[in-house]
């Protein structure tokens, strides 16, 4: 099968974007990996180019590495193609930002939520981060519950006490 | 008896968050419990019985099926992703297995691509059918209801046959399908059932898609024009329903739809009655597709890849990387992306439910302004899956 028209739209997307990389999957899947501060120039970029609606915004949490990648899958109903757009921010909560796009894609407002409230990851320019969402308070206090290093187990068992029940025979119970 | 101000700050003082209230509006907790929501929350601010405010609140399912499919092995994770989304759990499964056939490299067989699309078709009917169920429901017209419960039921038995389970049914896994059809006895039911489904469709006309209660109900309410769709994310009948002729299995084609003949519907008014007579034209199409997959007949072949590697299921592993694949449903354009890092589980899984883009911020911005028994219609002519949200 020929990929004349992926290879054709990475060619134009690149032109443009000198700052990233680039390259064709297979039929209809491309792939760009751009810097964190770069995001809202690449991503208006790629709505100009009939990219027009964002699929979804995956977190990954990458802890051998230290940091988390963040996937912006865009999907353009012009074209049929899906794109790819990754980016790597640090894993410390503090230093995990990068700026919303929601006033790009409001969709994304939604996608930003749900990775914020699964992986800390913060959005700035997007207010309602701070709402209440999927989590219960206690659980959001709880802190990072997708992450790698959350221990989901020790967690639940602390929460519905079921700790305290199994402590005597408690190495049957490690998984 | 005590005041409302005591009631509002009581509830403050336990942590409940309540809008600000004024003399003229008042809030209604719509859902998880009543019955319209399908288990989603609405919080309404009401003026009158027309809505001022609203916002969606999905947590309450507050599953985690993200980050189980994390902690189990790649096959055993159908069992668990398929319940995403209830009417049509075929479809998790073939998107999850598609992407993993992808990490794997696997071509899969030609009886096996077969099978996959009659088992999506199949459930494409069964869901839209309950989707019909719904509506009828919240319209009153029970009778079209209960019909279309019952012609579900008989593709219900179908499954039963094929998958040994009548709802959830792990039948589609990476590499091809569980086990063979059942033989030709069970492909001569399934074309009488296609024809007996499709000659009682106008039945439904007549009772409910022509009936004037329908149309005095869904015209004019919950209208989302085209670019407003495009822009919150809008996927599937919804978004033919504003006039985009989009739909993955012409788009992005997979599995036996680049050979089969079938029409997209497509009208232009983006209000509730169009998105359901998009899904009421959409079931017509879906049975000729049916027809013809029988008509062609199922390949010959294994009904899986031929692969060492299947044997030891638990120790199965993926090749490192990370795969996307969308199939169309019934609720719009649903996807899987997998990452693996080489390890016999997956290292992250993100289920793309169509109800996310149409589930909060449209339905946030749809039902301002609608009456307060437009609230069901609304969110049934949507095909609003909350599960979708909070997987």
């Amino acid at each position: 099968m020929t990929l004349e028209k992926e290879e054709n739209i990475l060619r134009q997307i690149l032109e443009k974007a000198p700052y990233a990389e680039g390259k064709v999957r297979r039929a209809r899947r491309i792939e760009f990996r751009i810097p964190a501060e770069r995001i809202r120039e690449f991503l208006t970029l790629l709505k100009e180019s009939n990219f027009e609606t964002m699929m979804q915004i995956t977190a990954v949490d990458w802890i051998k590495d230290g940091e988390i990648e963040l996937v912006y899958q865009m999907w353009s109903y012009t074209h049929a193609v899906h794109a790819f757009v990754k980016t790597r921010i640090p894993r410390e909560v503090e230093k995990a930002k990068v700026p919303s796009v929601k006033d790009i894609y409001p969709v994304a407002e939604t996608y930003e939520r749900d990775a914020h409230e699964f992986y800390k990851v913060y959005f700035e320019g997007n207010e309602k981060l701070e709402m209440p969402w999927i989590l219960e308070d206690e659980d959001r206090e709880a802190g990072v519950c997708h992450r790698k290093d959350f221990d989901m187990l020790n967690y639940v068992k602390r929460k519905y006490k079921i700790l305290d029940r199994f402590e005597e025979d408690k190495e049957d119970y490690v998984i | 008896m005590v005041s409302q101000e005591e009631l509002i700050r009581e509830a403050r003082e336990n942590g409940m968050e309540l809008l600000p209230l004024d003399k003229d509006t008042y809030e209604l907790f719509f859902g998880p419990q009543h019955m319209a929501t399908e288990n989603y929350s609405l919080i309404l601010k009401l003026d009158g019985h027309r809505v001022v405010k609203a916002i969606a609140n999905p947590g309450f399912l507050h599953r985690g099926f993200e980050k189980l499919a994390e902690l189990r092995p790649w096959y055993t994770n159908i069992a668990l992703l398929l319940r995403v989304c209830v009417p049509e759990p075929d479809v998790p499964e073939a998107i999850y297995s598609m992407a993993v056939d992808e990490l794997m490299g696997w071509e899969v067989p030609e009886r096996a691509q077969w099978i996959r699309t009659v088992v999506l078709e199949m459930a494409r009917v069964t869901s839209y059918l309950f989707w019909t169920m719904g509506l009828s429901f919240k319209l009153g017209v029970y009778t079209a209801g209960q019909w279309a419960a019952a012609y579900r039921e008989r593709f219900m038995a179908l499954f039963e046959q094929l998958t040994g389970a009548r709802v959830y049914h792990i039948y589609t896994i990476p590499g091809g399908v569980r086990r063979d059809i059942p033989g030709d006895k069970w492909l001569r039911q399934l074309k009488d059932t296609v024809e007996y489904v499709k000659n009682k469709l106008p039945d439904f006309d007549n009772i409910l898609f022509e009936n004037y209660i329908t149309y005095n109900r869904l015209e004019g309410i919950g209208v989302m024009d085209k670019k407003f769709a495009l822009a919150e994310g809008v996927t599937g009948p919804n978004l033919r329903a504003a006039g985009v002729k989009a739909d993955v299995r012409r788009l992005d084609p997979y599995l036996l739809y680049p050979e089969l003949d079938f029409e997209i519907p497509v009208l232009k008014e983006g209000d509730s009655l169009a998105r359901a007579l998009v899904r009421r034209f959409e079931i017509e199409q879906d049975l000729y597709i049916l027809e013809q997959l029988l008509e062609m007949g199922p390949p010959d072949g294994p009904y899986k890849v031929e692969d060492p590697r299947l044997k030891a299921l638990p120790r199965f592993k993926v090749p490192a990387g990370d795969a996307y694949a969308h199939v169309e449903a019934t609720t719009g354009d649903f996807g899987a992306y997998v990452v693996s890092d080489g390890g016999n589980k997956p290292y992250r899984v993100q289920i793309r439910g169509p109800s996310i883009s149409h589930g909060i911020r449209v339905i946030e911005q749809l039902l301002v302004g609608a009456r307060i028994a437009d609230v069901p219609v609304i969110l049934m002519t949507l095909g609003n899956c909350p599960p979708d949200i909070d997987r």
